[in-house]
């Protein structure tokens, strides 16, 4: 009994694992499949998945109808580019990252299961890291699927390879940062507020309400020609962010007021740095509830 | 009917810490947003935010706050059980609970909707966006209740129900403005100014708020009735 094994706090003196052990990497990839999974209701209860499930259809069938009428019409174009549907389909990535966000962030820390995973050789910050990751894939999971059918059908259609492959990979660097600025805003708001109904709430006017609000004042600002104020707002919101940069970089969004020049390096500045936020601040907080 | 002790905890409840500052943020939020707008332009430029923002998405987001914040918590924690034990009509508990959610829609919702509607414009328009915002927000108050009583997940259902039946498909289809509370309110309210849109009829808007407030709040009563505690799911 005099050895020392380290971090396990179960020896009640029966035979012990002799075996080979794997590592917090192990544990670390678990928890974070876990926890996609999770994110899509899946290894959870059947009425979990009703609502995840639900959306990705309302995302994704737009999509399937787009490639529908492309093939039957025989346009020799996508009637809309692979950022400008992400830009449609918005309010559904919103209403998802901010219906799953306490799935993954709340539960945990609302009935202090969090001290189970804490008792084991897994540091607090891993954790939150996990948790972010996962939520961040699944958010590119649900947004990125949509497109994969655009891109699917369009090319099977007889599209442009070339063209279509540019436009795809200029969405998908957007989603990147859509997925991990909103991963670390609802994950936060989430790991704060522990009620599931205020959580989502909380996202959503994160999420839906101050874009909205950004939008008014850049149409207002493009009425009254003060085109650089609407640029500054813009900097407010994450869907705001996302919408200039992919104006700015012609993929198909149009924005009131584009951000042109110098302000395109600080559009995709303040989207990472919106994103690293969120992340420390999500590490901190899981920091501070495990070390109570 | 009306049991003043559970309208007074329904109270505390909504009032309680950080729900408050959430549910005040609103209504701050909208106005000075309003009076910033009008005060740096000319003419109508802040007027547009009530029809894009203030009346489709604020008002609905206070009556989903406002009602899942007298019932949601309770039927959360399991407390819920300790109210419902004691010989009270399970529809007068509804019925007190709402009177608290609708007085919060009204007082974060539909009056700082006006105040802003008078800011951004005055006149009749500003007196059919206070009415229409006193109909929907009556309307939205005892629906959300009424599917807080029904599911865990209430706040995602109102929300739902908000932003992808009223909002993304009722401007694709128009024919979803039979079955949305905010064109009713709109409806109404375009009887007093006809700037406002007029989407279905009157006695259609009128009768379909009414039936939806009072079945509504009755239906949450009923559910009370049958209520049984479920796990997490």
């Amino acid at each position: 009994m005099a050895e020392q094994r380290a971090g396990v706090i179960h020896d009640l003196g029966y035979r012990h694992y002799d075996g080979p052990r794997e590592g917090v990497a192990t544990i670390a990839r678990t928890l974070y499949v876990t926890g996609l999974r999770h994110a899509f209701g899946l290894g959870r209860s059947g009425k979990s998945k009703i609502l995840p499930f639900l959306l990705l259809a309302l995302c994704t069938l737009p999509a399937a109808i787009v490639v529908g009428v492309v093939t039957i019409v025989g346009l020799s174009e996508l009637p809309l580019t692979y950022a400008g549907y992400t830009n449609q389909v918005q309010l559904l990535i919103s209403l998802f990252a901010a219906a799953q966000a306490p799935v993954l962030f709340s539960r945990d820390l609302r009935h202090r299961s969090i001290v189970l995973y804490l008792a084991r050789p897994l540091p607090a910050y891993v954790i939150a890291l996990t948790r972010w990751a996962s939520l961040a894939t699944a958010l590119l999971v649900f947004s990125v699927l949509p497109l994969l059918v655009l891109y699917t059908g369009g090319l099977l259609a007889g599209l442009d390879v070339g063209e279509q492959t540019t436009d795809l990979l200029k969405a998908l660097a957007l989603l990147l940062l859509v997925a991990s600025m909103l991963a670390g805003i609802t994950g936060f708001i989430s790991s704060v507020s522990l009620r599931r109904g205020f959580a989502v709430v909380g996202s959503i006017v994160a999420l839906v309400v101050v874009p909205g609000v950004v939008t008014a004042v850049q149409a207002i600002t493009s009425e009254e020609d003060a085109d650089q104020v609407g640029v500054v707002a813009g900097l407010a919101s994450p869907w705001s962010l996302t919408n200039g940069l992919a104006s700015a970089w012609e993929a198909g969004v149009t924005v009131f007021t584009p951000p042109a020049g110098g302000w395109v390096v600080v559009y995709l500045a303040v989207a990472v740095l919106v994103a690293a936020a969120g992340l420390a601040a999500i590490v901190a907080r899981f920091l501070k509830v495990g070390s109570q | 009917m009306i049991n003043v002790t559970i309208t007074k905890l329904a109270a505390q409840a909504l009032l309680g810490r950080r729900r408050f500052w959430l549910l005040l943020a609103f209504p701050v939020l909208l106005v000075a947003l309003t009076v910033t707008i009008t005060a740096l332009t000319d003419g109508d430029a802040a007027w547009p935010l009530l029809p894009g923002l203030g009346y489709p998405v604020v008002l609905p987001l206070v009556a989903v706050l406002a009602a899942s914040s007298v019932l949601g918590p309770e039927v959360d924690d399991g407390s819920i059980v300790y109210l419902l034990s004691k010989p009270i009509s399970r529809h007068a508990v509804a019925l007190s609970k709402w009177v608290v959610a609708w007085a919060a829609t009204m007082v974060a919702g539909a009056l700082p909707l006006y105040v802003s509607a008078l800011v951004a414009g005055g006149g009749d328009r500003a007196s059919a966006a206070g009415l229409a915002a006193v109909v929907a927000g009556t309307t939205y108050s005892a629906l959300f209740l009424a599917v807080s009583a029904i599911t865990r997940h209430a706040v995602i259902v109102s929300l739902l129900f908000v932003l992808i039946w009223e909002g993304l498909l009722g401007n694709l289809l128009t024919g979803v403005a039979w079955l949305s509370v905010a064109q009713w309110g709109l409806r109404i309210g375009h009887e007093v100014s006809t700037e406002l849109p007029d989407p279905t009829n009157v006695p259609w808007a009128a009768l379909a708020s009414l039936v939806v407030t009072v079945g509504g709040v009755w239906f949450c009563g009923d559910r009370l009735r049958s209520f049984s505690l479920r796990g997490e799911d």
